[in-house]
């Protein structure tokens, strides 16, 4: 228990007020002690030179009846008065012997002594010798002893009220949060058994843990969108990896089985290598899509000029479009220096010609476009005129593995668009489809690099980056 | 060539070692780091090929980078199970001169093997290339098959020079991504094909012998052997 951390709190105060408490009343405690004694010793004092001023006008005789009349005078033994000649023989005064703990010098002496029926109590005496006589003035300090026991217990009282609310709220605190802390693990053990359903009790306050539990609440809801994102793929990667699997293990076994002529074996054996190429692609996209996915990419992030990039991926699929029938062209406001990731980029819009060139119809049309939108950003759309895709259909494409009815019987894994969506979203913008009537226009958006840069400005940079890498390239042979 | 390969997985070792000495090669093995380290540093090979993730103390960047340090130059293709582009460009940056993601194909292996190799017995960029009777002149860019001027747009040009620099060699479609196009991906679709077929549309359609030939299963070849 001691290790709640309201009960260690409580503990905490409870010292801290022990301590201020006790800080207050020490000093309080000597100066009452300092004061009173110093009073004390003073009346003592005066007392004392009041009896000499009695003694050397009237001598101890005078002196004596003086006492006398003094002692007579008090009811309680408040004052002690002693006076004695010589050889310490009590002459007059409340004390029946001189006190053995007093000396017979001068001063000021706090001792212990027998007084009347009273046990012995501490008190104060002052000694003055008058002439050959020896006096002796003195107080009780029992009179104060109630006062300063008072004060004692008022302090002893202080602590003890201190120290039990402060447990009891300690206690109570601690409860409370027990409760809370309680529900919250319930809640969570819930979750770690699997239910991410499951969200923490909020109330309308907002104290500390009613603003942690909404936090926490708020990561739950991503969790489980992430959790329910990896059950889709791995669901879908299950499915697709499934297909060709399957093939494989089949066309393996019957090979196994019906061990027909090498030429046969041979050729089958070549299936099984494309049966198992095809499986490796759709890994080799499904881990691109992690990495991009992971955002581990940006340290890949270059200017770039974004119009020489697309016009280079329209001439490596110039010839494929030409082979359709297809007029593939590529259209940009000059150069644009763009940050982000050369290899991504050129990936994304390989995907996206890719489908564009699938979707086209014989004759069609393909426009690559990269527009300057001077609002700090750059437009990259690639746009056909083939079916298009219905509005049902359009969340659906950006989806891992999803593929059309139109694309049956076509090749690929249906990764390119979630591929160049996750491209888009690397470089801080998404995928955007839009229909062009007929046709799909498919555009994303890239940040342009600082405007004060004139564009042209990366053209000499770009172009001997590219005589640095063409060399290198013919190098390699 | 005399290879040293270094991997210390039994089933990709079989299968290298086998595939190369049938190629003609010479292999040697290494299974550990350390071995693989004693020898790349003490015999002359051809090419390296290291494993990037190795059983013992010394991974296989390590080693590249202590070989790189005490001046070896020979070639090193860098195989790993690691696919992501920046795992190859470390890779890279390290001192490995390829690399190749497993799983691989054999015939990509044996094609990088031999682009490194003819890389290293050091090429002038500048002298004429000729394969039968196509020559090219990588300076003046000027192609000619016969005496027929071939007019070749640029990524043509690239295209058939980097292939006639690997005349006799199998150059697989990877390859030619990424050494023509600077592609470091899978474009999914055979455009690479189309390329090939336009080219040799112009260099081989009119001519009786062809010289750019498609290799099953593994890439394209230029040669004017029979």
């Amino acid at each position: 228990m001691l290790r709640s951390s309201a009960v260690s709190l409580a503990l905490g105060y409870i010292a801290l007020g022990i301590t201020a408490l006790v800080l207050f009343a020490a000093p309080l405690w000597y100066a009452w002690q300092v004061t009173i004694q110093e009073g004390r010793i003073e009346i003592l004092q005066v007392d004392a030179q009041r009896l000499a001023e009695v003694f050397r006008r009237e001598g101890a005789d005078g002196v004596r009846s003086f006492i006398d009349a003094r002692v007579r005078m008090q009811i309680a033994s408040e004052r002690i008065l002693l006076l004695t000649d010589e050889s310490l023989h009590p002459l007059s005064g409340n004390l029946p012997v001189w006190p053995p703990d007093v000396p017979l010098v001068p001063g000021n002496y706090k001792v212990r002594m027998e007084l009347g029926d009273q046990s012995t109590q501490m008190a104060l005496v002052h000694v003055a010798t008058l002439g050959n006589y020896h006096l002796l003035v003195g107080r009780d300090n029992a009179l104060f002893a109630p006062l300063q026991t008072r004060f004692w217990y008022g302090l002893a009282a202080g602590i003890a009220v201190l120290s039990i609310a402060g447990l009891l709220i300690g206690l109570i605190t601690r409860r409370a949060l027990m409760s809370r802390v309680h529900s919250i693990r319930q809640t969570v053990s819930a979750i770690i058994h699997g239910d991410l359903k499951h969200r923490l009790p909020t109330h309308l306050n907002d104290d500390e843990l009613n603003t942690l539990s909404r936090t926490i609440n708020g990561m739950l809801e991503q969790i489980e969108l992430l959790v329910h994102g990896v059950r889709n793929v791995s669901n879908s990667i299950a499915h697709d990896l499934r297909t060709p699997l399957a093939e494989l293990r089949s066309r393996l076994e019957e090979l196994a089985l019906i061990r027909p002529s090498p030429e046969e074996t041979f050729a089958e054996v070549d299936g099984a290598v494309a049966d198992v190429d095809r499986v490796i692609r759709i890994f080799d996209a499904l881990l691109r899509l992690a990495e991009i996915d992971a955002g581990m990419r940006r340290s890949g992030f270059v200017p770039l000029d974004i119009s020489d990039l697309t016009a280079n991926a329209v001439e490596f699929y110039a010839p494929a479009a030409e082979l359709e029938n297809i007029d593939l062209a590529a259209h940009s406001d000059g150069a644009l220096t763009v940050s982000g990731d050369p290899v991504l980029l050129a990936q994304a819009l390989s995907n996206l010609i890719d489908n564009a060139l699938k979707y086209a119809p014989e004759n069609g049309a393909i426009n690559v476009t990269v527009r300057n939108r001077f609002d700090g950003s750059v437009e990259v759309s690639v746009s056909d005129n083939g079916p298009g895709i219905s509005d049902s259909e359009k969340s659906k494409v950006m989806e891992r593995f999803y593929r059309g009815d139109a694309s049956r019987g076509t090749p690929g894994v249906g990764l390119g668009l979630s591929l160049a969506q996750a491209v888009a979203k690397l470089h801080g913008s998404t995928l955007e489809l839009s229909d062009q009537n007929p046709g799909l226009r498919v555009a994303f958006l890239l940040p342009l690099e600082e405007p004060q840069t004139p564009a042209h400005a990366a053209v000499p940079q770009k172009s001997a980056a590219a005589e640095e890498a063409a060399p290198a390239t013919l190098a390699s042979g | 060539m005399k290879i040293l390969l270094v991997e210390d997985n039994e089933r990709v070792t079989q299968f290298v070692v086998k595939g190369l000495q049938e190629a003609g090669h010479t292999v040697d093995h290494a299974g550990n780091g350390r071995d693989g380290m004693f020898l790349a540093a003490s015999e002359p090979y051809d090419v390296i090929i290291m494993d990037r993730m190795l059983p013992g103390e010394i991974d296989g960047l390590a080693i590249i980078e202590v070989l790189r340090k005490a001046g070896k130059r020979t070639p090193i293709l860098i195989l790993s199970a690691l696919s992501e582009v920046d795992d190859r460009i470390r890779g890279l940056r390290s001192g490995g001169d390829d690399y190749l993601t497993k799983p691989f194909a054999f015939g990509e292996l044996l094609a990088r093997l031999d682009a490194l190799h003819r890389r290293a017995e050091g090429i002038n960029t500048e002298a004429p290339l000729s394969v039968g009777d196509l020559h090219m002149d990588p300076l003046t860019r000027k192609v000619t098959r016969g005496s027929r001027p071939i007019a070749l747009q640029p990524r043509e040009f690239k295209l058939l020079e980097y292939l006639m620099r690997h005349a006799g060699q199998v150059v697989t479609r990877t390859m030619l991504l990424e050494n023509v196009w600077d592609y470091h991906f899978d474009p999914q679709t055979n455009v690479v094909d189309v390329h090939i077929s336009k080219l040799r549309q112009k260099i081989d359609a009119e001519f009786e012998r062809p010289l750019l030939r498609t290799v099953r299963n593994a890439g394209y070849t230029v040669t004017a052997d029979e």
